[in-house]
């Protein structure tokens, strides 16, 4: 079990950059560029609501929790310390005219567990994706 | 914007975009479209998306919101060469059908572009 810590602060410049250098470490042990690029957009659209949401749209602290099973599945905790998720959050897909809202949609898709928890002050965004053998580097 | 390419002939305006489109440069494309929109002789929009690597969802807000404001005003929208990553996005929210979509040269002759 591999376990790593990436730290930012949620710009979007360098919460875009976090997830890169997440995917990038991950690179190290997963041959599949398909399943690198759902990684790329899961962690990007989470970061991505980090700074749009958390610090009502100002810059704060963001962390993101690799744990990786080689040759089974990577998780993610992607956390903020911000105003949480509310009652009012959606995991649907909105109407084709809707302009935002499809992040957590798209996060669920690409995943096979995907859900929002608040831990004492911590805001999670916790991501499991089984990966199979074939997907994983020798 | 050294990526941003916008040519405009026969009320066509042609944006080309290489690079990633994520929440750090929609902002910026926005503003730029807005400033070639106030020619009032443009009567389309295309936007070239074969230069594009990454698009999350903040990419497909944009794209929406340049359909919603060309149809209601009576004007054309239209994605031209999606690359592989833009079709993946659009596809997983299934506006894929939702955007009128050019596949080739010969589709964007006949806009006479």
């Amino acid at each position: 079990m591999i376990r790593k810590v990436f730290r930012t602060i949620s710009h979007p410049g360098d919460s875009r950059r976090l997830a890169k250098d997440v995917v990038d470490f991950l690179s190290e042990s997963l041959a599949d560029s398909d399943t690198l690029h759902d990684l790329d957009i899961i962690l990007t659209e989470a970061c991505a609501n980090v700074c749009r949401h958390a610090y009502g749209g100002q810059p704060g602290d963001l962390e993101v929790r690799l744990g990786v099973e080689p040759g089974q599945w990577v998780e993610l905790e992607i956390v903020d310390w911000g105003k949480g998720f509310g009652p009012d959050v959606r995991f649907e897909n909105p109407g084709p005219e809707s302009e935002g809202g499809r992040g957590l949609y798209i996060m669920c898709m690409l995943s096979d567990a995907c859900r929002v928890t608040r831990r004492g002050s911590e805001n999670i965004m916790f991501i499991h994706k089984d990966i199979g053998r074939s997907r994983w580097k020798s | 914007m050294e990526k941003l390419t916008l040519s405009c002939g026969n009320g066509l305006l042609l944006l080309r975009y290489a690079g990633e489109i994520t929440l750090e440069i929609t902002g910026e494309l926005k503003r730029q479209l807005d400033e070639a929109l106030r020619d009032d002789s443009v009567q389309a929009v295309v936007i070239d998306l074969s230069g594009v690597p990454f698009m999350d969802s903040s990419g497909i807000g944009f794209l929406v919101s340049i359909n919603t404001r060309m149809r209601s005003s009576g004007r054309s929208f239209y994605l031209y060469r999606l690359s592989p990553a833009v079709e993946k996005t659009l596809g997983l929210v299934q506006l894929l059908n939702f955007f009128e979509i050019l596949k080739d040269e010969s589709a964007l002759a006949a806009l006479g572009g």
